[in-house]
């Protein structure tokens, strides 16, 4: 087949092959630099500079629900902890919400975690959960995403909910022993069969209710926190 | 039809989807999916590289591949080739990604997998033919 090829052909294939693989190489190492990149910066940001004034610090917290309990709205938040658009969803634009929209008394956030990435996020759903017996679910899965590492490379271990809960102020051995529950495990299985009635597609996933309303899915282009709360805003209206 | 031609239409076939993942991307919209994995995949760590949206990265890559069929010669032919080997290579990485590691298959991902794969076999086909 390759008899009547031009020898110098051959030759810039072979070149062509070799700079491609090149190419790629370098892709790939760029993907898992700012991958490290950003988990480093985030578990740096958690364990070595925690927040001077925590933002969740002085709002209420009842199992999920995070927030006035007479709040006139409800905003239902589907996350998954191995999720990378919820932590910056999370970490990013979740402070400003709490400040603007939580603590004044507006709006009560719901949690509902769902596993949508892959069987590790079940370790992480049932720390935050047992966490929740505490009043501490927010702190707990705030705490997670800043240990998020990648997907489904098994980052949710014991030691990793134990520092992640020690740092959010919680009981860790409470939580490892109350994870494994029935209780928790329903909590589950309730969040999965409201994700199905809610039509969650993937996380994160904003459902705002604000009675006598029926419960509608927030429409954000973005989740950055001008953009998040722009949508929320003209939601509330 | 010439091999310039059939890697021009393929390349328009890869511009379509990765146009449709880059407006899927960033306007946040659910992309439309049979294989149930298309979101995750497309919210997983691996749809960035470096900030940018790899959907993005694969528009601008078949956008340069089409533009390589507008010009005849060896050159040309050979700048289409690394394009398209590199794609291609990029490509198996991340079908290996969806998984190894995703644990989910994204249906307009394994559309241009194949749009990539056809788009580098002619690409290599006309840098061995052209004149």
């Amino acid at each position: 087949m390759l008899s009547g090829v031009n020898r110098n052909r051959l030759l810039l294939l072979a070149g062509a092959v070799g700079a491609a693989a090149l190419v790629v190489v370098v892709l790939i190492l760029i993907g898992a630099g700012s991958d490290s990149k950003s988990e480093n910066t985030v578990s740096t940001a958690s364990a070595a500079a925690p927040p001077k004034k925590p933002f969740l610090a002085g709002v209420p917290q009842h199992g999920a629900t995070l927030g006035a309990a007479d709040a006139p709205a409800t905003l239902t938040v589907y996350e998954d902890p191995q999720c990378p658009f919820c932590r910056d969803w999370a970490l990013g634009t979740l402070p400003s919400v709490v400040r603007d929209y939580v603590r004044p008394g507006r709006l009560k956030l719901v949690y509902q975690g769902v596993q949508i990435i892959g069987p590790n996020s079940q370790a992480g759903l049932r720390a935050i959960y047992a966490a929740g017996r505490q009043n501490k679910l927010w702190n707990v899965a705030d705490a997670l995403y800043r240990r998020q590492g990648a997907e489904n490379s098994g980052w949710i271990t014991g030691p990793v909910i134990s520092e992640a809960a020690a740092s959010a102020g919680a009981n860790g051995a409470a939580i490892r022993a109350a994870a494994p529950t029935a209780g928790v495990t329903a909590q589950l299985i309730a969040a999965a069969r409201q994700a199905s009635v809610d039509r969650v597609q993937g996380t994160p996933t904003f459902i705002l209710q604000r009675p006598p309303s029926l419960p509608q899915q927030l429409n954000v282009t973005a989740l950055d926190p001008a953009t998040f709360e722009s949508a929320l805003a003209a939601a509330l209206q | 039809m010439t091999l310039r031609r059939a890697i021009a239409v393929a390349a328009l076939a890869g511009i379509a989807v990765a146009a449709y993942l880059t407006v899927v991307h960033y306007t946040h919209t659910s992309p439309i999916c049979t294989t149930g994995g298309c979101e995750k995949v497309q919210h997983s760590s691996y749809a960035k590289l470096a900030g940018v949206p790899v959907a993005l990265l694969g528009l601008v890559a078949y956008i340069a591949v089409f533009c390589t069929t507008l010009v005849r010669g060896v050159g040309a032919a050979l700048v289409g080739v690394v394009l398209a080997l590199s794609g291609a290579a990029f490509s198996a990485y991340l079908l290996w990604a969806q998984l190894a590691r995703i644990d989910a298959i994204c249906q307009w991902c394994l559309a241009n997998d194949a749009i990539i794969a056809i788009v580098a076999v002619l690409c290599v086909a006309r840098l061995l033919r052209e004149p």
